[in-house]
């Protein structure tokens, strides 16, 4: 049960080796991705051809690779771009959201609060089904009285990061009211009582306080967006993010090149995940 | 500025943009796609029970549908019996740097997209992939076999890709569990299955529920694994919903379907919640 | 204390990596006797407690209860409970499933448990109270339920892990007390660890003084106050004035010792000791007379002149610490009860006395 407790060696035994298949179960798949993107064979599968970096740097025009394959190296550009913009917004949005729940009192904030973690529970394919359908009632509407089509309703980059934000900015909330509620706000008074008002006491005082939180919940708000498929599948226009360029050639039968792109991903995810977890945050949503 | 006029205005600061948050990408599209599911394809205006009476009169819909919502709960279940003696492991077994070290295994492989997770699925189970290979070589199987594309494939995709976040709040629960309650059960004369059972798993509650809905709710909309993992016939419910707007271009009955499974995965996150007593927010914030 | 003995110890060993929590200590508990196990933090009482329980296994020596060896029995099969330092009640059951815990673990029939339990209730003054959360419940009463839960079970001893260090100070005293009376009325043996001596001393029967791993003196209360075995100890147990001296002269019993500051003092010395020998000497506050004129003082053997620096007026337990005029050193005495010292201010002159046996002598490493 607990090291105090005396148990029988095998017991303990059969408990560690089942922990250890756990392990093993969950690093098997990463770990043939990574392996077999570097072999030269023209199918990510067994028998091991040998080593090449062909995957990773040939330039066609039989094998493609990572740096000249024009779909996937543009999906990876795509897909920055709209982590960038939904990080910086559920980031600030969640932090306003922290404050007003953590230090502020209004009617209803119980209410607001518990349809604010929503999203969280919503089905992805829900969410970006119903923001399609709600920006294309309002593209229509704006189309109808004012006679104006406003591209950005239409599905494209824009909606996809609205998508996205919609439900990590929940998540973002919660990694920034963690860690405001253990801010002491006598600290904030005591800038008060020395003459500083609300917005600059937050400014140099709380926000200072809270940048773990915050770049912690722009770390997993990044690797969220990026990573994201079934809200984006609904909402994506003619420039397909990278989950969505792979998914396509994954489907349709893939060359050893969506190994090479995984294997960057991965240290990619670890080197981002790692400024998560040390800006004390573990845990995010797909 | 009186005091209370700057109070207003804080508050209206902070208020602002979770309201324009809620409303235009939470409850509106949720009421529109409500509104677009009761209208028949075409005919603007008129209420129409249409789209659901053939959800109920096509098989092929309510059959997948209840397929979906079976499989997760299977999955769910799977996860959960699969994830809690890793999590009680790392947390009350592990000490030291070796918990710390567990704990961020267990984390690592869910920071990478779910696409390669699944990717990496598929080259192990293919035909030409890893696990056929080595079985033959080993002399289990004659031939290789086709692991891929079928149910099974999918379980074991969903139950991987979940693991995490049944992982994180159960290592939480059990981590705040105190040693010296097993200790005093061990003393008072329990054994390790009565001291699961009266005291370890009604601790871990909260984490077991938390982790539950989250895994079920993740299921039970999941487009991608299904999809790969299950191949063309995959009959998973998000499937139908795809085909209705983005091949049949019908999106009242694609509304339709994209409510009904809103209802259900709400309905199992109520009943979940409800039956371990406990808050959206206890649930949430575990995580 | 005679009688059967319940818990034997015998030289008992356990080691953390390189650390030697417990080296060889050995005792005997009687039958039904109130045992403390006292020492400061890190003295390895509670890994001796733990082994006892059976949450650690020693690595030499043996523990035998009831005349039984205990080597290999997990804790669920060894007739000890142990009270935990924060009690550890189930939070998940309510108060008669805690008590019943242990009965429902030995198959004991339902009715019989409903009885049981409740009749234990009743014995410790909480009869009713057994649909009760444990949230409910007050400090002291969440103490007694967790008694409660290990009585029931009539365990052979109760071992206590310092259980009312996490109260705040008036209920410990009151608990003190309570805990007391309740091992007389039921008459278990307790064996109780704790660093406070005012725990130890008012509750025991007999208490050991560990310290390093080893215990120092095992004895009754009265005979760690005044008759104390070594320097530990007597610098441990209660309050002490405490010099560093050398032995100028020996005889019999009595020492006269040259203390580092230049005083002269007669004391009881605890072993061997010749002219030369470097010692410490211990000499307690309320040993020490207090005068107002040296007249007062009597054929006292020791005697010492001096000012009054300050006054540490803490009602029964008040102090004077006293400048020594003749050599600067530094003596704190107790400040008689009788009022006849109540207006004692600083600067002024007072005279101080004890007898040879209200000073004890140890020899001191060097």
């Amino acid at each position: 049960m607990i090291p105090s407790i005396p148990q029988a060696a095998y017991a303990r035994r059969l408990y560690a080796t089942y922990v250890g298949a756990f392990f093993l179960y969950l690093f098997a798949p990463l770990a043939v991705v990574a392996v077999l993107g570097f072999n030269d064979s023209l199918f990510p599968a067994l028998p091991w051809e040998g080593f090449t970096l062909d995957w990773f740097l040939s330039p066609g025009p039989r094998r493609v690779g990572l740096l000249h394959d024009q779909g996937l190296l543009r999906g990876m550009v795509t897909s920055a771009q709209v982590a960038l913009w939904v990080a910086g917004l559920s980031v600030a949005v969640g932090t306003c959201n922290a404050f007003l729940f953590e230090q502020e009192e209004f009617p209803l904030k119980q209410a607001l609060y518990a349809l604010a973690l929503t999203p969280l529970v919503i089905p992805g394919v829900i969410l970006g089904i119903s923001i399609l359908l709600f920006s294309s009632t309002v593209a229509g509407a704006i189309e109808h009285w004012i006679g104006v089509e406003v591209e950005a309703l239409r599905p494209g980059l824009p909606l996809v990061v609205l998508g996205q934000f919609s439900f990590i900015t929940t998540l973002a909330t919660l990694i920034i009211s963690a860690r405001l509620r253990k801010f002491d706000r006598s600290l904030e008074e005591a800038a008060l009582n020395l003459g500083a008002s609300r917005a600059v006491a937050i400014w140099t005082v709380t926000l200072r306080f809270l940048r773990p939180a915050l770049l912690g919940a722009a770390a997993v708000a990044f690797l969220m967006s990026f990573e994201n498929f079934n809200t984006t599948l609904f909402l994506v226009g003619s420039d397909a993010t990278l989950p969505i360029t792979m998914f396509i050639s994954v489907r349709d039968g893939s060359t050893p090149v969506i190994n090479a792109v995984s294997l960057l991903l991965m240290v990619g995810s670890a080197g981002i995940g790692l400024i998560g977890i040390f800006s004390g945050f573990e845990g995010k949503r797909p | 500025m009186s005091v209370r006029a700057q109070r207003l205005l804080g508050l209206a600061v902070f208020l602002t943009p979770a309201l324009l948050w809620l409303l235009l990408l939470i409850v509106l599209p949720h009421v529109d796609l409500l509104l677009l599911s009761i209208r028949p394809k075409g005919g603007a205006g008129a209420v129409s029970p249409a789209n659901y009476t053939r959800f109920f009169a096509e098989p092929i819909y309510w059959n997948t549908f209840a397929r979906t919502a079976a499989y997760s709960i299977l999955a769910t279940f799977l996860t959960l019996l699969i994830a809690f003696p890793v999590a009680y492991y790392i947390a009350k077994v592990a000490r030291g740097r070796a918990k710390g070290i567990m704990f961020l295994l267990c984390l690592l492989p869910f920071w990478v997209s779910e696409l390669v997770r699944v990717y990496g699925w598929m080259i192990l189970l293919r035909e030409s992939g890893i696990l056929s290979g080595l079985l033959v070589w080993t002399g289990l199987l004659p031939r290789p076999v086709e692991m891929l594309y079928n149910d099974l494939a999918i379980l074991i995709g969903l139950v991987y890709t979940s693991m995490l976040f049944m992982v994180v709040p159960l290592v939480t629960v059990l981590d705040s569990l105190d040693d010296s309650l097993i200790e005093a059960a061990y003393d008072l004369g329990g054994t390790a299955p009565s001291i699961l059972r009266e005291i370890v798993i009604p601790h871990a509650m909260p984490g077991i529920a938390a982790g539950s809905i989250v895994v079920f709710m993740l299921t039970l909309g999941n487009y991608l694994t299904p999809a790969l993992l299950g191949g063309k016939e995959s009959l998973w419910f998000t499937e139908q919903i795809y085909n209705q707007f983005i091949i049949r271009f019908n999106w009242e009955q694609g509304s339709a379907f994209g409510f009904l499974l809103l209802i259900l995965s709400s309905a199992i996150v109520w009943v979940g919640l409800r039956l371990t007593g406990q808050t959206l927010a206890s649930a949430v914030q575990t995580r | 204390m005679t009688g059967p003995i319940d818990l034997e110890v015998r030289d008992v060993a356990r080691s953390f990596g390189g650390f030697r929590a417990v080296q060889g200590v050995s005792f005997e508990i009687p039958k039904g006797s109130f045992f403390s196990i006292l020492g400061p933090s890190g003295c390895g009482k509670t890994t001796l407690l733990r082994m006892i329980a059976g949450f650690l296994e020693p690595d030499a020596g043996d523990i035998l209860i009831g005349g039984r060896s205990m080597l290999g029995v997990p804790p669920n099969r060894r007739p000890v409970n142990l009270i935990f330092q924060h009690l550890a009640l189930f939070p998940m059951m309510s108060v008669a499933e805690n008590v019943a815990y242990g009965l429902r673990r030995r198959g004991v029939g339902r009715a019989e448990i409903r009885e049981r339990v409740e009749g234990m209730l009743t014995r410790i003054g909480l009869p009713g109270t057994g649909e009760k959360r444990i949230d409910q419940l007050s400090g002291g009463q969440k103490q007694r339920i967790a008694i409660a839960r290990c009585l029931v079970l009539e365990p052979t001893a109760l071992l206590l892990d310092e259980p009312l260090g996490a109260l705040d100070l008036k209920l410990r005293e009151q608990m003190k007390v309570e805990l007391k009376l309740l091992q007389e009325q039921i008459g278990t043996t307790f064996v109780y660890i704790t660093h406070d001596q005012s725990e130890a001393l008012v509750m025991s029967d007999q208490v050991a003084v560990m310290n390093e791993g080893r215990f120092e003196q095992v004895d009754t209360p009265q005979g760690l106050y005044y008759r104390p075995q070594t320097a530990f100890v007597a610098g441990f147990v209660g309050e002490s004035n405490r010099w560093q001296g050398a032995v100028a002269a020996a005889a019999g019993e009595e020492v006269r010792v040259r203390t580092r500051e230049g005083m002269d003092l007669v004391a009881r010395m605890a072993d061997g000791l010749t002219a030369g020998h470097p010692v410490e000497v211990f000499v307690r506050p309320e040993g020490i007379t207090l005068a107002r004129a040296e007249a007062e003082l009597g054929a006292l053997p020791n005697r010492l002149a001096g000012t009054v620096e300050t006054v540490l007026f803490d009602g029964a337990k008040s102090r004077v610490m006293v400048r020594e005029a003749r050599t600067g050193g530094e003596i704190t005495a107790a400040l008689p009860q009788s009022g006849r010292c109540a207006d004692l201010a600083p600067g002024q002159t007072v005279h101080l006395g004890w007898e040879a046996g209200g000073g004890v002598c140890f020899r001191r490493a060097e």
